[in-house]
Parts: C-alpha cells; sequence; structure tokens
C-alpha cells in the first residue's frame, strides 16, 4: 500500500469530522537518482527522458519552508510522472503539478 | 486595557486604564486576547441554562439579562427561592448578581449593589427610598452630563429626582428627561421572553491557517451552502446571521448581519456577509457560519417554466442522496478552489463536506 491510499481514508474521515482535507497530496516515490541530480529510476522504472525541470523555494520565512525540485519524466512504458526531490526532507515524492 | 474580571477589580485594575498602569497595580495581571465568539457561545450557554431552569429571558447585551420570575415563584417557592435558582443556573464562576424589583430598572440598581451570588429584593413601596442614595452613574448617561450634574451639585438618583422634570428637560433635553424618570423608577415594561435560537452552525477547520481574502469567501461559499441544505431549517428563510472565526493566536471575531427583508438566496446572502471577511484581522484557523434567527416561512411565487438546468440538478441531487444513503455521511465533497495560483500544488484546492 502506498502513502496515497493512506490519504484517501484520512480525507475521508477530516471530511466526515467537518475539516477540510487537502487535494493532490505528495506521495512518497521510489526514485534512483543520477549524478546530475535527475531521476533515473521512478518505482523500479527506467526514466527515458526528463520532459521539463523546474524548482519552487517557497514559505522560507516560516517553520515549515517548501524547497522541492520538481521533474517531468516519461518512463519506459510510456507513462507521464511528475517527481520531485524534497531539499528539506532530502526524499522524493510524486505529485500531479 | 478593555473588559476586566472582578478579581483584577479587586486589585484595582479598572477598563480603561493603560496596560502598564495596570501591570504595576497588579503584577500577577493575566492578559487575555478578545474572544468576542467565546463571550457569546459563553452567554449563549448562560441564556440556555437560564430557559432550562423556567425563565423566559430577554437579553439586554452581553452580561445583562431580564427575566420575569411570576411564572416560576409557586414552583420555587418565592422570588428569593427563585433569584437564588436562577444564581445558580447561571454558575458561580461568572459570579453573577441578582435584582429583583417592579420595574426594570429597579432590578437593575438592585443587581447592581448585591455582592457576587446575592440577591437584592426590592419591594414596591421601598423602590424611591432604595434608589435615592444610589450614585448617578448607573443612568445611561455620557461623560459631559455626568460632569454637568455634578457641577450643579447632583450626585445621587434621589437629588435628580427631587428636581421638577421640565426644568431637567429644559437644561439637559430628551436624554436627561430618560435619566430623570429612570432616578425616579422609570416606566413599567413587560419582559418579552425571546424565541429558543435556532441551533444551525456550519463550521470549517483548515489544515492550516488562512489569510487570503479570496479563500475565505470560498470556505465561507462552502458553508453557505452547507447552512442551506440543512434540513433543520425547513425551507424558513434566513432573518439573522453570524459569521464567526478562530483566529490564529487563540482570539476570535465575530460578525452578526440581521437581513433586511428574510431571505434564503445564496446570492443575496453572499453579498450581504461576503464583505464582512475582509475585516478579519488575523490567519483563522476556523470559519463558522451560524443562522441565528430564521424568519417563519413565507409562501415563494413558483416560475412557470423551470430554469436552464434545473432537471440536469435534480438528477444530480438525487444521485448524490443515493450515494450518502449507500456510503454514509460525509461520502460526498466538494473540491473547492483556494489558491488556484499557488506554487505548491497541494496548497491549490481544498475538499470540503457537502450534505446538499
Amino acid at each position: 500500500m502506498s502513502a496515497g491510499d493512506d490519504a484517501r481514508p484520512a480525507r475521508a474521515d477530516a471530511i466526515r469530522r467537518g475539516v477540510a482535507g487537502r487535494l493532490n497530496v505528495p506521495r512518497p516515490a521510489l526514485v534512483e537518482q543520477a549524478v546530475s541530480g535527475e531521476p533515473r529510476l521512478v518505482d523500479r522504472e527506467l526514466v527515458t527522458v526528463v520532459r521539463e525541470e523546474w524548482r519552487v523555494v517557497d514559505r522560507w520565512w516560516t517553520d515549515e519552508p517548501v524547497d522541492r525540485r520538481y521533474f517531468e519524466v516519461v518512463l519506459e512504458s510510456g507513462r507521464n510522472v511528475c517527481v520531485y526531490r524534497d531539499g528539506e526532507r532530502a526524499c522524493w515524492f510524486t505529485q500531479r503539478a | 486595557m478593555g473588559p476586566v474580571t472582578a478579581a483584577a477589580e479587586t486589585a484595582g485594575v479598572v477598563p480603561g486604564m493603560r496596560l502598564g498602569e495596570a501591570l504595576a497595580m497588579c503584577p500577577q495581571l493575566v492578559l487575555v486576547d478578545p474572544d468576542p465568539a467565546g463571550a457569546e457561545r459563553e452567554w449563549e450557554g448562560v441564556l440556555r441554562r437560564l430557559e432550562d431552569a423556567g425563565f423566559a429571558v430577554e437579553p439586554v447585551e452581553p452580561g445583562m439579562v431580564v427575566f420575569e420570575t411570576t411564572g416560576v415563584e409557586r414552583l420555587y417557592g418565592g422570588v428569593e427561592a427563585a433569584l437564588r435558582k436562577a444564581l445558580v443556573s447561571v454558575g458561580p464562576a461568572w459570579d453573577p448578581r441578582a435584582g429583583a424589583g417592579a420595574r426594570r430598572f429597579v432590578a437593575l440598581a438592585a443587581a447592581s449593589v448585591a455582592s457576587p451570588g446575592q440577591a437584592v429584593i426590592v419591594e414596591g413601596r421601598e423602590e424611591q427610598s432604595f434608589l435615592d442614595p444610589l450614585p448617578l452613574s448607573l443612568l445611561p448617561l455620557d461623560e459631559e452630563r455626568y460632569a454637568e450634574l455634578e457641577g450643579l451639585g447632583v450626585r445621587t438618583l434621589g437629588s435628580l429626582a427631587s428636581l421638577p422634570g421640565g426644568a431637567v428637560a429644559e437644561r439637559l433635553g430628551r436624554e436627561g428627561k430618560q435619566a430623570w424618570s429612570l432616578a425616579r423608577g422609570g416606566e413599567r415594561r413587560r419582559v418579552r421572553g425571546r424565541s429558543p435560537a435556532a441551533e444551525l452552525v456550519e463550521a470549517l477547520s483548515f489544515p492550516e491557517a488562512v489569510a487570503n481574502e479570496l479563500t475565505l469567501r470560498r470556505a465561507f461559499g462552502a458553508l453557505l451552502d452547507r447552512l442551506h441544505a440543512r434540513p433543520e431549517r425547513a425551507g424558513r428563510p434566513f432573518r439573522k446571521l453570524a459569521l464567526s472565526a478562530k483566529l490564529v493566536g487563540g482570539g476570535s471575531w465575530r460578525r452578526t448581519v440581521t437581513m433586511r427583508e428574510a431571505t434564503a438566496e445564496r446570492g443575496r446572502l453572499r453579498s450581504a456577509l461576503g464583505p464582512k471577511l475582509a475585516e478579519i484581522p488575523a490567519p483563522v484557523v476556523e470559519l463558522r457560519l451560524e443562522a441565528v434567527e430564521l424568519a417563519e416561512h413565507t409562501g415563494q411565487q413558483l416560475a412557470l417554466v423551470a430554469p436552464e438546468g434545473e432537471e440536469a440538478g435534480g438528477r444530480l441531487r438525487e444521485g448524490l442522496r443515493q450515494v450518502r444513503a449507500s456510503a454514509g455521511g460525509g461520502a460526498v465533497g466538494a473540491v473547492v478552489e483556494v489558491a488556484p495560483w499557488s506554487r505548491i500544488p497541494e496548497t491549490r484546492a481544498l475538499v470540503v463536506p457537502r450534505d446538499e
């Protein structure tokens, strides 16, 4: 079971309690990166092309700063996936950007 | 300084005092952020407890309520026992004081001289002798008028009451005449018990504090939809609504709007309450919308031709009703775009419960 599957019941539970739930919450991803920092394998599947790359640095003035390096990649199976490396937590996530 | 507790007042702190002065006077003083929504909720609790004890209450302002004891005197065994019951209902934490008299002002004056937890009863024939030595500060007059009366040597209710009414009216105008009339006990007016308050509240907690007005507007829209769909409303239009927010620092904010004409039209309600969101002073962690008063059901003129899209809307509602019936309450949510411009994808939209 992935973290995304966990997020859905949690969101439904939040809605039941009258609390707004988040949409498009990032899910942990298994990524192997190249020396350049670009993803080479995403969820054990080879990355054939990196279509786009961008950075999001925000909320640096708060207790929860955001430092993400996003990659939109095409996998060997032809699937389009968006992953990012969280600079604060030093781990990878997948998210629809 | 804003309002102060009885304990702080005992230590010499009074409302309006400078902060430094108050802290010098009472170093153990605890400062609390203003929480009008919390105060209103607590006050509503007090009123409900009094109503549960059988009193028909007419709230004057937060902290002051008028009620009739005639109906419950036989139940509790006299005026004094009824007032004791009222004090117990309010609870000792509030330092409640009660006063009874044949007229409102006399009862108010009696309550103002009572100690916390005590009830003072003024019999009809003792009214004037009770009022005579009391200070003028009980009267609803502005500072200048007090100063003027003091300058004239009038310091007690008795000395004001003994003046000829015409002369007081000539010197102090309408306000002075009213004060003179109160100093003589005021008029007799029936207590009009309030109608039971509606318990229609919708609230939305945010995963993190929200300061953006657009986000708040969207959340307010979702709350309005939910309140509108509550079955307890039974089609009745809204007369009075309250919008309140729990603020990030622990304080709160609250605004009440009375509709000139009771309505259930979302567009009109949105335009009446929406602009108030701009007045919220700090980021919000919870937004609440409360139907304070509903109007009685009024007939509505139906349209001759159903508006476009009504059939599709009806089918959608029926579909959602079935989903809710099979999957339980909270199974249906609506996606509300709150910050579509955000660079952080998960903050762009929220899923809010939808009970319609």
